[in-house]
């Protein structure tokens, strides 16, 4: 396995997804040998402005804490490690969809992170180990920490990140449904939440059931009237981020908090749970005998 | 074709963008000029005033129902009209919630507000009619048939691709992964933003050529190279799009919410002509993902390349310019 570049920036920067690809090697891609990284800093291009947020020590700290405290059970690592990156790098959503800042991250940053959270377990059909690149340099969802960042964004509740840790506790969850769309809907987000927490869904194929079920129930309903949420008041989320100057390291035993923003509604929240639970009773569940 | 299990309104709604006003972060408002939205291109630009400085944008939207909504024994009741706004890249989702003119009548008004934090890009604007049929609240009766474009970015309402193209010296930009192309006229990188031509100013001359005015045989052979450039970006775009699919759970691959989407939708009638567009997109998805017909797919996208890049034409007027210079040299 291998370590951190000889050369880790100091502050993150933007790496074009074109400008990838010599670094992305197959020795990289297995978890034998990585880049030195004075190379690839000649390819990175500076953020224009200079600002705490781009301080690359604390997230530094962070993955190297996630990986000591989770040696033993590395997909525990996501509950833990979403929330305290989205508090650690405080992001508009403008800001978090440009790629060039998680390619940035993955492959000057913390290369040893992506190879010891993705690289395969050995099976009959694949006896090598293996990292695949998406996770270096892909999709929103699929990239490594940009899946995380994009987690906890969308299923925080408000400052509450509680939610976020349920939610990555499921691999089936933030595998399926952070691709699709239904989530972006805040009330959606947290009935789903909802659910897995009180033990109604489980499984990868409950949460694909549920979600086929809400996707196809909702060709034709309207999430937004049957569960309305709030405007959200932007200026609470450029607060948190200027305090991002002299916020402290995230806490590692509790939970951080988020932006201070306002939760979504209750009652949205607790019309769809219990409309969702009521779609499940019928969806069809592969390995499921309906009528139980 | 879609079926529904209840009473519906069979045509789409229709909506209009009617003023698009910007909010500085000195706290004024910048009204932006008509320019700045097309009813027949379906988009609006905020780019048009020049300002990086905004913090939010309202739209201001006028929404007519088809015939029928407003009738007295409709099959629903609690009509609502809903604008909604998305952003694939952002996850964003906001919904404005319209009011009605006039009682009795069909048109419908109020306003969205755009975040700039909330997005990159582009965003897409549907309006939807909502009410209770058969005692189901949340029902949709009619949306609008095609999503407006909201461009936060672009100075011009237009909803097709837009290129950016660069100019640099391959061997001395800062841009060091360029060098890697040092011998390349011209490469085309679709992971930005906009699908991005580089443009080799290296190569002597080609510069000069491409900013060529006039009529004479310079203009038409810098044509022809635009057309060829125009050819790559649509099939690296094409691709770049057809590897990137997402797939729904349980479902198809769905269609990209950007630019690569509405690429897409452009091309895809002439790589597998006859069909709807959707089932256009499985096909495409099954044949490179599965086991055979990517390769006989090849030139169909080229085809479809071609096609958009006016190529023809411009090869066209290249040939009828060197045969008049032939004549007039052999006078």
């Amino acid at each position: 396995m291998i370590t951190q570049p000889n050369h880790v920036p100091e502050r993150l920067g933007l790496l074009a997804t074109s400008a990838v690809d010599p670094f992305l090697t197959e020795e990289l891609l297995k978890g034998e040998q990585v880049h030195g990284g004075i190379d690839l800093a000649k390819v990175v291009e500076p953020f224009p402005e200079d600002d705490a947020r781009w301080w690359v020590e604390p997230i530094r700290s962070l993955v190297e804490d996630a990986m000591f405290e989770f040696r033993e059970d590395r997909t525990r690592a996501d509950a833990w490690l979403s929330p305290r990156l989205h508090a650690t790098l405080r992001l508009t959503r403008r800001e978090a969809a440009d790629k060039r800042l998680w390619n940035h991250l993955a492959l000057a940053v913390a290369p040893d992170y992506v190879i010891w959270r993705h690289l395969s377990e050995p099976t009959a059909n694949r006896p090598e180990r293996r990292v695949a690149a998406e996770r270096f340099r892909g999709p929103a969802d699929r990239q490594c920490f940009s899946r995380l960042w994009w987690a906890a964004e969308l299923f925080r509740n408000g400052s509450d990140y509680e939610p976020v840790e349920v939610a990555c506790g499921n691999q089936d969850l933030i595998h399926t449904v952070l691709r699709s769309e239904l989530i972006d809907h805040r009330p959606t987000a947290q009935a789903l939440v909802r659910l897995l927490k009180s033990g109604q869904i489980s499984g990868g194929r409950e949460v694909n059931g549920l979600s086929v079920a809400i996707n196809a129930a909702g060709a034709t309903l309207t999430y937004d009237v049957l569960a309305p949420d709030q405007p959200r008041d932007p200026a609470r989320l450029r607060e948190w981020i200027a305090e991002a100057e002299s916020a402290p390291p995230v806490q590692r035993y509790e939970l951080p908090d988020g932006p201070d923003e306002d939760p979504a509604p209750e009652e949205s929240v607790a019309a769809l749970t219990s409309y969702f639970a009521e779609l499940f009773e019928t969806a069809p569940v592969r390995g499921r005998k309906n009528g139980d | 074709m879609k079926f529904y299990p209840y009473k519906r309104l069979n045509r789409p709604i229709t909506l209009r963008v009617t003023s698009v006003s910007l909010k500085l972060s000195d706290g004024t408002r910048d009204q932006l000029e008509t320019a700045a939205y097309s009813t027949q291109q379906q988009a609006v630009a905020f780019g048009i005033a020049g300002r990086t400085d905004w913090v939010s944008a309202t739209v201001a939207l006028s929404a007519t129902l088809p015939p029928g909504a407003n009738v007295p024994d409709a099959p629903w009741s609690d009509l609502c009209v809903l604008a909604v706004l998305t952003d694939g890249e952002t996850n964003v989702r906001t919904s404005a919630n319209l009011t009605l003119d006039a009682e009795g009548g069909r048109d419908w008004s109020g306003s969205l507000e755009v975040f700039r934090d909330d997005h990159l890009c582009r965003a897409s604007l549907a309006v939807y009619a909502v009410g209770t049929v058969d005692g189901v609240r949340g029902r949709s009766i009619a949306e609008t048939d095609r999503n407006w474009v909201i461009d936060t970015v672009s100075d011009e309402p237009v909803r097709g691709l837009q290129l950016d193209v660069q100019k640099a010296s391959f061997k001395k930009s800062s841009r060091e992964w360029l060098q890697a192309y040092a011998d390349a006229p011209w490469i085309v990188d679709t992971s930005a933003r906009v699908p991005t031509v580089f443009v080799n100013t290296d190569v002597e001359g080609v510069i000069d050529l491409l900013d060529t005015n006039g009529s004479g045989v310079d203009s038409k052979v810098r044509d022809l190279l635009v057309a060829q450039m125009a050819t790559d970006v649509w099939t690296a775009v094409f691709h770049g799009a057809i590897g990137d699919l997402e797939v729904e759970p349980g479902g198809g691959p769905v269609f990209p919410t950007d630019w690569q989407g509405e690429v897409l939708r452009e091309m895809l009638p002439d790589v597998i002509p006859g069909v709807h567009v959707e089932e256009a997109l499985r096909q495409v998805h099954r044949r490179r993902t599965g086991d055979s017909g990517w390769v006989e797919l090849q030139t169909r996208i080229h085809y479809a390349a071609v096609r958009r890049a006016d190529a023809t034409r411009a090869l066209g007027f290249v040939i009828r310019s060197l045969e008049q210079m032939n004549r007039e040299s052999e006078k």
